[in-house]
């Protein structure tokens, strides 16, 4: 398998099992003070840096669980949290 | 008032001449069938009994009657009945064999006996049959307990539970969406052509089940 995730409920699969939900831009903003702007940001605007970024995946084929990984955009595999805390 | 009577009828019919037959609770069920060889075989179990089972405290609850595994993965085989954890607030229960329980009245448990096929697959050389149709390790070494898989199965989301064996011969029973059925079998029938693959009827079913359980 190229591309494997691992699902917090089934383990590594197969990437192919996922459907990609898109980065994880953290917590909604707050509506009070919330610009169209600023919402249409958040919702449509992605950063797209090549490197580690945190993403959200769900389990189509599988458990159907929605859970965010760490994945190197550039080699398109997963990066496991102990190596990001080792590198920093 | 005159009573009713339902007519259930299986997503599927297993290519085979019945040699046994039998109507229960409303479902035309094949007991066996007249050359089913000793095997692979595929039984069609569309008419047992299986509930969803979703609920913030499932550790506490006994379904049934029985414990509920604690982990995801996990499977519980009590009697006919199999329970399986599928997360953290999600369990699978499959009423394989013996008698129809009393339909619980359990709010956190629905009957999705309908709306699902369930097929068993067993013999010898089952993990052949199954690799043409699934890209999951169903045969990985070190597990002899019964295990749980959610994943794709000729393309198409699943709920495996495995059997490994022995005491009893290598087994998978399988749900998935009704509407998948009639192409789920005529994909395993394909994927199980050259291994000999023959429709087998409940009684086989339930001897191999027996088989594990003992």
């Amino acid at each position: 398998m190229a591309f494997t995730i691992t699902c917090p409920v089934c383990g590594p699969r197969d990437g192919y099992e996922f459907r990609f939900g898109g980065e994880d831009k953290g917590p909604r903003p707050e509506a009070a003070d919330l610009t169209p702007a600023a919402w249409c940001d958040y919702v449509h605007m992605a950063d797209s840096r090549p490197g580690v970024q945190k993403e959200w995946w769900v389990h189509r084929q599988g458990c159907g669980a929605w859970f965010t990984i760490h994945r190197d955009t550039v080699a398109n595999q997963e990066v496991s949290l102990n190596l990001l805390e080792a590198a920093e | 008032m005159p009573s009713v009577s339902l007519k259930r009828v299986s997503p599927i019919a297993l290519p085979g001449r019945p040699a046994r037959t039998e109507e229960c609770h409303g479902w035309p069920v094949v007991l066996s069938y007249a050359e089913e060889g000793g095997g692979p075989w595929v039984a069609d179990l569309s008419h047992r009994p299986r509930w969803d089972l979703q609920g913030p405290d499932l550790d506490r609850q006994q379904p049934l009657g029985h414990t509920i595994p604690v982990r995801p993965g996990e499977v519980h085989l009590a009697g006919g009945l199999l329970i399986n954890r599928l997360n953290a607030s999600q369990a699978a229960l499959w009423h394989l064999a013996g008698d129809f329980p009393e339909p619980p009245t359990d709010p956190a448990l629905t009957e999705v006996t309908e709306a699902t096929l369930c097929l068993a697959l067993a013999g010898s050389r089952l993990f052949g049959i199954t690799e043409k149709l699934t890209s999951l390790d169903l045969a990985a070494p070190g597990h002899t307990a019964p295990r749980l898989l959610q994943g794709p199965f000729g393309h198409v989301p699943c709920q495996l539970a495995v059997f490994p064996g022995p005491p009893g011969p290598p087994m998978l029973v399988f749900t998935c969406s009704r509407g998948y059925g009639h192409d789920m079998l005529h994909a395993v029938l394909a994927a199980g052509e050259e291994f000999g693959l023959r429709p087998a009827g409940q009684a086989t079913f339930e001897k191999a089940l027996t088989a594990h359980i003992h």
